[in-house]
Parts: C-alpha cells; sequence; structure tokens
C-alpha cells in the first residue's frame, strides 16, 4: 500500500479518501464542485482560468484554455466529450491509481463538473485495467450516482442527460497520449495520431474533446469547492494550489505526498521523503517520470511548479520524482527506462520505433559493460536526430532523458566505456 | 554450561573397572531433557528478528547480525561491469549443487557452478554414516516418511518430505550409475544385497554407506560426471556475495567475486540455484561445529536480503559425538554409525547414561546434562564424555577395518589407541535444521531463485535423522536442477540490478540497525578475513 503524506491534504483528506462510498463522499466535502458549475459554468470556467490550473499528466498545458474552446464549439451536447484520462503507465508515477482507488467520487465529480462547463454530454473515464481493483472500484463508484438529483440539474444545463460511462484502456503505456485514448475510446487501437489539429477541435469521432489528467479533475473540483482565490493560496508564491508528487528512489520514505505547489525539491525529498536511503548523498532526480531533463544537486531548491521547474531547465511532469543517489548508478537507471520507452513504442512511427530500440540496445551494452566509446557517439548523435520524429512526445522524451543524462553524468558513461 | 569435569585419568578408572558400562538410567525423559539442556530450548543468545520477511521469528544472535546485514555492494559499484550469460547458475560445488548442475544441464541447460572454495570442498564430503532409502523389502516409503516426520518433532513439510523419500530409491540407483560404491552384504542364498544401518531414532535400518565415508565416495562421483559434462562450468574460488534482481524483484543473477584475480563481476542467468550448505561456522551457542570451513551461511543471507522467507532458523542439530580432545581436533566427528555398531556413551563415572541410539537431540541433550552436572571428563582444559570404542573392537574385531576406517584415522591423529582407550567426545554444532522455505520443486518465494540441499528448510522439521541430509541434498537437488532448467528455456535476457537493497536498506533504516554492517560472511571468524577485507581488495 502506498504510503500517503503532505500537508494540507486535499485531494487526499481523510473525507475524501472515502472509496467507493458517495453518501459518505456527500457527507464530507462531495457536492459543492458540481452545484457551482451547474449553477454557473461560465464562472466555473472563469474560475479554473484564475486559479492557473495546468494539466497534471505532464504538459502543464492550462485546463482553462482546453475547456473554453470546447464550451466554444458550435455541437450539441450529445457531440461533445470529456475524457478523464487515469491510464498512468509510466515508471515512478502512481498518483493516479491512488486516486481513482481511494477517491473514485472527486474524479468524478471534477468530470461532471468539467462536463457542465464545457457543456459535453459525453463523459468518459479511462481508466487502466492493469491496475488491480481500480476497474472495478471505479465502476462500482459511477454506479452510485445513478438517479442522482445533481445528475438532473445537469442535465438540465446541457439539454439532455450526461452519459457518464468506464472504459478500460489497453493498458498500454502509448495509450495515455491523448489522441491515443480518443482513438481507443472509438473502439481502436490506441495509435496516437499527428496534432494540430488538437483534440479540442477534433477529438472523439472528430467531435470537441477535452483529455484531462484525472489529476487535474480532481483539482478543478478542489478549486471550484473552495474558489480560485483560495486555492490560489494554498500554493508557495504564485504557484497555485497543491500538488500530488510521486516520490521514489533512494529516499527514505518513499510515497505519494500532497503538498503546496511551489514546494522545493529539497523539502520533498529530505522533509517528507526522511532524506537519502543509506547516508548517501542525492544526486539527481528523474522529474516527471523519466521523460524529462534530470536535475542534479545544483537542482535542490526548485520550486516544484510547471514554471519554475521549467525555468530550472527541467518539466514538473507528472509530479513523479525519482530520487538517485550517490550509490547509484545513473547509466542503469536510464538504461531501465529507455528500456521502457522501447517496449511502450507502438510501431507506426519508423524513427520512434527503431530509434527507441537502438538506443536501448547501446544502453544495455554500456549497463553490461561491453560498451565502446564508439556507442557514446552514436547516442549523442541518436538524441540530436530523434526529437519530433514521432506523432507523440514519447520518443522526445526518451531522447531528452539520454542526452540530459550523458550532458549531466558524462563521467559515469565514460567510466563504463573505458576501462576495459 | 561446562563446569568442570571428572579428571580423565579417574574417569579412565572408572570406565576400566565398570567395563563395560552399567548403565545409570536410559530412561531419560526425552522432553524434560530437551527443555532444560537442548540450546535449541535456550532463549540466551538468540534475539527477535526486525526486518525481513521473518521479522518478528527468534534467530541465534549470531546469524541474525548476518542476516540483518547491508549489502557488501552498491549499485554503482556494478554498473558497466561485464555481464557473462548463462542459462542457470548453481551457487555452491557440494552435493547439492552437483546434483542440480547434472541435472539442469541433462536438460539442455548451459549450467555455470560458481564455488567459494573448490568443486567438492563442503559439507558434503564430510558425511560420514551414510544415506537414507527406503530400498530394503521390509521396509517402505510410508516407514520413511513417518520416522522423519517424527524425528522432526512433527514440524516438518510432509509434502518435502513426501517428495524426498519417494525420491530416495532413484536417487540410489542414480548414484550407482554414477559410479557410487554401496557396502554390500551377502544374502541367504549368496545373492548380493545392500549393507544397511541404523540410524538413531528410526524403526528400520535404512541407512546405505560406504564405509564411514560415504560423503566422499558420493562426492567423488558427482565431481567426476560435473567434470566430464560438456554443458557445465565450473568456476572455483568465485563466492557469490549479492544477488542480481530486476525491478519485479526477480532474481536474474549473481555477483561474483574472483578471489584470484580481486576482480568483481556479474553473471545473468534465467535461474539461479542456491546450494551454498550450511552454517556450522558460526559457531552458535559458542559450540564448535564439524562443519567445513565455508559454511558461513552466505545463501541464507543472500536469500533472506532478496525477500525470502526461512523457517524454523532458530533450530540446529548437536551431532552427539564431535571429538572433545585434543584441542587442535575439536568438533572432528564421529560417526553415529559408531553407537549404531554398538559404541556406548560414558560419564566421568564409568556410567552409561542415555540410550545411545535415541535420536540425535536427545543424546546431545542428555550429553550436555551431565557436562552441566559435573559428571563429564576433563581433559587439558577440555570437557567432554567417554565414547568407548574399545569394548565395541572387543565385540566386533574387524570393525576399525572394515567399516569405521574413518574412526581409526581420527583416533591415529589423536594419538588414542582405540582398541584400548576411550575417545573423548562433546555435542558439535553439526547441521541447520531450517533454511529457506522452498516447495517440492526447490522454488523460493522470490520469483527466479531456487535452493536445494542444507541452506534449504522444512524439511527435518527440528531434528534431523542421520543419513537424511545426503537424501535431501541429492532429492531437492535433481528436483530443483530440473525446475530451474525449464524455468531457464524462455531463454529471455532479462534486466540486471540491485532492486531488492532499495527496500532492505529502509527496513534497516526503520528498524534503527546499522548500516556498516555487511555479510555474507564468505569466511568464518577465525580465518580474520572479513568480506570488507574481500572487497576492497577488489578496488
Ligand atoms: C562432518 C559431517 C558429517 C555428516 N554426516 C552425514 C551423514 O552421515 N549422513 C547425512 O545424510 N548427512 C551427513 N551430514 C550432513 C550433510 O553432509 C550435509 O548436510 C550436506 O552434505 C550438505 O550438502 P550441501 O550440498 O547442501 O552443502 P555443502 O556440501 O556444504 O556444499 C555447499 C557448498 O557451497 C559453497 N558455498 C558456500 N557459500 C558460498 C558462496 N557465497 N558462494 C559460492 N559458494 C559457496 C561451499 O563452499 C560448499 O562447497 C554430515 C555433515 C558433516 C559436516
Ligand atoms: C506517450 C504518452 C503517454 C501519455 N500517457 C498519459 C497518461 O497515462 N495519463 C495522462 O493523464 N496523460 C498522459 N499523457 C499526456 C496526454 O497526452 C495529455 O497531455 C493529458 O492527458 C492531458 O491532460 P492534462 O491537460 O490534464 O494534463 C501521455 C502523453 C504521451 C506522449
Amino acid at each position: 500500500m502506498t504510503h500517503i503524506g503532505g500537508s494540507p491534504r486535499l485531494l487526499t483528506a481523510l473525507d475524501t479518501l472515502v472509496g467507493v462510498d458517495l453518501d459518505a463522499w456527500l457527507a464530507g466535502p462531495g457536492g459543492a464542485a458540481l452545484t457551482a458549475a451547474v449553477a454557473d459554468p461560465a464562472a466555473a470556467r472563469e474560475a479554473v482560468r484564475l486559479a492557473d490550473l495546468r494539466g497534471m499528466g505532464g504538459a502543464a498545458f492550462p485546463t482553462a484554455r482546453k475547456w473554453d474552446a470546447v464550451a466554444a464549439a458550435t455541437v450539441p451536447a450529445g457531440e461533445r466529450w470529456v475524457i478523464a484520462n487515469g491510464n498512468e503507465d509510466e515508471p515512478g508515477t502512481f498518483k493516479d491509481r491512488v486516486l481513482l482507488e481511494h477517491a473514485p467520487h472527486l474524479i468524478i465529480e471534477g468530470a461532471l463538473a468539467a462536463a457542465a462547463c464545457c457543456g459535453a454530454a459525453n463523459v468518459v473515464l479511462y481508466v487502466n485495467p492493469r491496475h488491480a481493483g481500480v476497474e472495478a472500484a471505479i465502476a462500482e463508484a459511477v454506479a452510485q450516482w445513478r438517479d442522482h438529483h445533481l445528475l438532473d440539474e445537469l442535465e438540465r444545463v446541457l439539454g439532455e442527460p450526461v452519459r457518464l460511462r468506464v472504459h478500460a484502456s489497453s493498458g498500454l503505456y502509448v495509450g495515455g497520449e491523448d489522441t491515443a485514448a480518443i482513438a481507443s475510446v472509438e473502439g481502436g487501437f490506441p495509435f496516437p495520431r499527428r496534432k494540430p489539429p488538437y483534440p479540442t477541435t477534433h477529438g472523439v469521432e472528430g467531435m470537441p474533446t477535452v483529455v484531462n489528467n484525472v489529476e487535474t479533475l480532481a483539482q478543478a473540483a478542489v478549486l471550484l469547492r473552495l474558489g480560485a482565490p483560495a486555492y490560489r493560496d494554498l500554493g508557495v508564491g504564485e504557484a497555485s494550489g497543491t500538488r500530488l508528487y510521486s516520490l521514489s528512489g533512494d529516499v527514505i520514505r518513499p510515497g505519494l505526498y500532497e503538498l503546496p505547489s511551489g514546494t522545493s525539491l529539497r523539502s520533498l525529498v529530505f522533509d517528507h521523503g526522511g532524506g537519502m536511503l543509506a547516508d548517501r548523498s542525492f544526486k539527481a532526480v528523474f522529474t516527471g517520470g523519466p521523460s524529462n531533463t534530470l536535475l542534479a544537486t545544483d537542482g535542490l531548491d526548485v520550486a516544484l511548479d510547471p514554471d519554475s521547474v521549467v525555468a530550472a531547465g527541467s518539466r514538473l511532469g507528472t509530479g513523479a520524482m525519482i530520487v538517485i543517489s550517490e550509490g547509484t548508478s545513473i547509466t542503469r537507471k536510464v538504461a531501465e527506462y529507455i528500456d521502457f520507452f522501447a517496449g511502450a513504442s507502438c510501431g507506426p512511427c519508423p524513427p520512434c520505433r527503431t530509434g527507441t530500440h537502438q538506443l536501448s540496445q547501446i544502453l544495455h551494452r554500456i549497463d553490461t559493460g561491453h560498451g565502446t566509446p564508439a556507442d557514446l557517439d552514436t547516442l549523442r548523435s541518436l538524441t540530436a536526430l530523434l526529437p519530433g520524429s514521432g506523432n507523440c512526445g514519447l520518443v522526445d522524451a526518451a531522447a531528452t532523458v539520454v542526452a540530459s543524462a550523458l550532458e549531466r553524468f558524462p563521467h559515469e558513461f565514460e567510466r563504463q566505456v573505458h576501462h576495459r | 554450561m561446562t563446569s568442570a569435569g571428572i579428571p580423565y585419568e579417574h574417569a579412565v578408572e572408572a570406565w576400566r573397572a565398570a567395563a563395560p558400562a552399567p548403565p545409570r538410567s536410559l530412561d531419560v525423559p526425552a522432553a524434560d531433557v530437551l527443555a532444560a539442556h537442548h540450546p535449541d530450548h535456550q532463549a540466551h543468545g538468540t534475539t527477535t528478528l526486525r526486518v525481513g520477511a521473518n521479522a518478528g521469528d527468534r534467530c541465534p544472535s549470531v546469524l541474525a547480525d548476518l542476516l540483518e546485514s547491508a549489502s557488501l555492494v552498491d549499485d554503482v559499484d556494478i554498473a558497466g561491469t561485464a555481464v557473462a550469460d548463462t542459462d542457470v547458475v548453481v551457487v555452491g560445488g557440494g552435493g547439492a549443487g552437483c546434483a542440480a548442475a547434472l541435472t539442469a544441464a541433462d536438460q539442455g541447460a548451459r549450467v555455470l557452478v560458481l564455488n567459494k572454495l573448490r568443486l567438492g570442498d563442503s559439507n558434503t564430503v564430510m558425511a560420514e554414516g551414510g544415506i537414507q532409502a527406503a530400498v530394503a523389502p521390509e521396509d517402505s516409503l510410508q516407514r520413511h516418511f513417518a520416522d522423519t516426520v517424527r524425528a522432526g518433532h512433527l514440524a516438518g513439510s510432509r509434502d518435502l518430505v513426501a517428495a524426498m523419500v519417494h525420491d530416495g530409491p532413484d536417487v540410489i540407483r542414480w548414484l550407482i550409475q554414477l559410479g557410487v560404491t554401496f557396502d554390500t552384504v551377502a544374502g541367504d542364498a549368496g545373492e548380493v544385497l545392500m549393507a544397511r544401518g541404523r540410524a538413531g531414532g528410526t524403526t528400520v535400518p535404512r541407512i546405505l554407506s560406504c564405509r564411514d565415508h560415504t560423503g566422499l565416495e558420493i562426492m567423488r562421483s558427482l565431481r567426476e560426471a560435473v567434470a566430464l559434462h560438456p554443458g557445465i562450468v565450473v568456476r572455483d574460488h568465485a563466492p557469490v556475495v549479492e544477488l542480481l534482481t530486476d525491478t519485479h524483484g526477480r532474481c536474474t543473477g549473481a555477483v561474483v567475486v574472483d578471489l584470484v584475480s580481486n576482480a568483481v563481476q556479474l553473471v545473468r542467468a534465467n535461474a539461479v540455484l542456491l546450494t551454498t550448505g550450511g552454517a556450522g561456522r558460526l559457531y552458535v551457542g559458542s559450540f564448535p561445529s564439524s562443519n567445513h570451513y565455508g559454511a558461513t551461511a552466505d545463501g541464507l543471507v543472500l536469500a533472506y536480503r532478496a525477500g525470502a522467507r526461512l523457517v524454523d532458523v532458530d533450530s540446529f542439530q548437536y551431532h552427539p559425538t564431535g571429538l572433545a580432545w585434543p584441542s587442535a581436533l575439536v568438533g572432528q566427528l564421529i560417526t553415529e554409525a559408531a553407537r549404531g555398531a554398538g559404541a556406548l556413551l560414558v560419564n566421568g563415572h564409568g556410567e552409561r547414561f542415555v540410550d545411545e541410539v535415541a535420536p540425535r537431540d536427545v543424546v546431545a541433550a542428555a550429553m550436555l546434562r551431565e557436562m552441566a552436572d559435573g559428571r563429564a571428563v576433563e581433559r587439558d582444559g577440555q570437557v567432554g564424555l567417554l565414547l568407548d570404542v574399545p569394548s565395541l573392537v572387543a565385540d566386533q574385531p574387524e570393525i576399525l577395518t572394515d567399516r569405521l576406517v574413518t574412526l581409526a584415522k581420527l583416533a591415529a591423529r589423536a594419538g588414542v589407541d582405540p582398541t584400548a582407550e576411550p575417545l573423548m567426545v562433546r555435542p558439535t554444532l553439526h547441521y541447520q535444521n531450517g533454511g529457506v522455505v522452498i516447495d517440492e520443486h526447490g522454488a523460493t518465494g522470490v520469483a527466479g531463485l531456487w535452493c536445494a540441499g542444507e541452506v534449504a528448510g522444512g524439511i527435518h522439521g527440528r531434528n534431523r535423522v542421520m543419513g537424511n541430509a545426503l537424501l535431501d541434498i541429492l532429492a531437492f537437488g535433481r528436483r530443483a536442477g530440473r525446475a530451474a532448467a525449464h524455468a531457464a528455456g524462455e531463454r529471455i535476457r532479462r534486466p540486471v540490478g540491485l532492486h531488492h537493497l532499495q527496500q532492505w536498506q529502509r527496513g534497516l533504516v526503520d528498524a534503527g540497525l546499522p548500516l556498516d554492517r555487511r555479510a555474507p560472511l564468505l569466511f568464518p571468524p577465525e580465518s580474520n578475513v572479513t568480506p570488507d577485507d574481500v572487497m576492497a581488495r577488489c578496488r
């Protein structure tokens, strides 16, 4: 069971982690967000904009821009879609499955509020069947909403009944990419397609669609309940709200921490994570899962909010922080993650398919003591060539993490290819 | 415990006057004597494990210190180290390891045997008395099963015991095919029958032997077969110091130290099989030990750290008749076959005090009672009891040349004439009753990891019958070898790493245990070579 910590706890408050029990949810903080959204959808969208809510699925895209775009569409509610993306399958990220299992109603309420704000009558909870127990829990939670009076009010806003359903994803990593999720909801294989056009105009069946990460929707529910000013105040400095950080790696207390957005990496690792394992010093952190630039010791004081992390040269991504100590090899970790990307590459884009595979093979050679200096040159040129060559961001993520590791820790790679 | 005894000269006079010794009372209340005198039943020197799958269980402190220790290697130390690939890696080249290697290789697997010492330098070669298998007409698998379960105080796994006794006859056939020459006798019609001895606590003579060096003979044949098998590569002086695991916690290989070139090496395998033997050289309870130099519990430490469960780790067997004098030979074993053949145990007053063929734990506990109560014998500061070999020889003049040849050699080394003078003996740490939990195929709870032999537990319960260890190591060695070869058939190249160490270190931190106590031990305390020394040489 994942350790849950941090403060203040809103998404992970005890009266929110009530599981599938809708009565318990409504007896606690439940209902307020959806009530606000159906009362005045435009004002709710404005609150989301003022709160500067950013996507928690990786790209930190402003949520209000997606919602406004779909709200501005001219098609009827029955042809607009909201997809709550709970596919989550990246190494080191485990926040969504915790929310889905323990706070399903927070997510459902967020998704219904989004539907109200965007005028969308189709709401799909897109979950990963490989997360044990999640699919059943969410289905049971959905069933409990049947005939609830808030759904009648939502129907009044939409002009037709909302169609809320659960869709099990393929379980594959690429299936979490937004256009792939759409393809999956349409019944097809989850291949990502080129963007633009974006889902907000060309989503499910070519119709306007909001794809949001489940944490984003949960955050939206919290902010609609608290109001934008109070929500903003939760963050440190300019940052807004709280965030879920999936902390793992060489720390004493790994787990899911809900902390004010803008909390420093140092505080996350040392105050909350209990510090470094086995008294080793901190070496680096893979931020946002293994898809971004590594932060090293000089990044320890970065504030963990989307803009500050970008200013420090990386990205917050999903909020996953995989901490690496001096006792752990960077090359081995990178090899492990690239192995994941190569296995997850879905096929239609040849540069991604062969590129990630080639990266993986070379890193594996280096990791198992059979690498040559020429391998490092090949790695460097691949990381320059590959970005942008796929339909989705998978190959970019792989290239970024390799390039960053080579740049920050060249000696680890060189030591391993030279010493034989 | 060893309060001074009766001076040797007086004791020998008392023995001479009385020989053959009259019984004081042989009707020892087994349960009481065990409770009062058997080391397994004493709380001192034990501790409660705080980390790992057996947290909460009692364990001798010397072993707990090793089980709850930090790794000898860090991820960063081994990154980029050349990885050698094989299908099955067998760690430990005693009887279990060789049986496993041969069976796996016969199934077509490429097998690498990694040895801390040299192939065969093991407890197996020291086994004297023999091996149990129900091969006689008046015997049965059911009887062998019942004898084993009862002797183990009903603590052994019935499934494992059933598997072992079932394999008995086939193991013997296999050994004969490999060239082991068991002792024979002529039957009534002049036919050749296998000679059978009787083990303490059993209902039928079931011990098959090669004089009193059965283990050596078995090991000789196994070594030969291993050396000749094209599918097996053997590396000596190459102890395993850590297991490799992937992100799912599956065991994917081993970290090896080459003691000759002082280099750390990695071996990746689809199946890892631990056959590292026992723990006698930890001198649990400060007892002397009969075990060979490599018996330092390495396999228990490796498996436990990787997440495997152990069973009965607080239970050891103390062999009643390790030499107690002279000091240079303390712990050297005199086979139970000597008592089986009729040799008596005598205290300092020239009295018998226990049925010599009662179960080993009862005999050992009764001896410890004599020692505690001042009825034992003292010579040059060593305390023990007398084993009346002279009366046995008087009765069976050929026995030292025909059967107890090792005993005769040992007596000569001790400067004792065994036809004239009794030997001084005492309970000696002999066998680890417990070990890693396995199923009938040697599989542990850790994917990719199998165990067989003395390192595994659950078969003998809390007391082992003589001769069942040799059967156990061969039966489960072959079973595990077969299962490992089968698993290795997938030929998937899994990633190597030390993923189990993170969770392990967290456990140590949580329990407030030191992070600088490292294991496996590799060499016994008297070697003055610490595992840190071994690793330092590799840097
Ligand atoms: C003196 C004596 C007499 C005995 N008599 C009998 C008897 O008559 N009948 C009977 O059934 N049983 C007897 N036993 C018990 C029996 O011999 C053993 O239990 C059995 O042989 C153990 O076999 P094994 O293959 O599991 O271990 P071993 O034969 O001890 O082999 C283990 C091997 O693993 C190696 N090793 C250890 N650590 C490492 C590491 N880290 N890396 C690589 N290699 C490692 C060791 O060096 C050793 O070579 C006797 C034992 C002793 C000591
Ligand atoms: C290969 C790939 C996999 C992705 N997997 C997920 C996922 O599992 N969950 C998720 O919310 N977003 C995932 N994303 C990001 C989505 O494409 C999309 O940006 C996100 O769902 C939008 O929600 P947000 O704005 O609330 O962050 C993935 C992106 C890529 C390129």
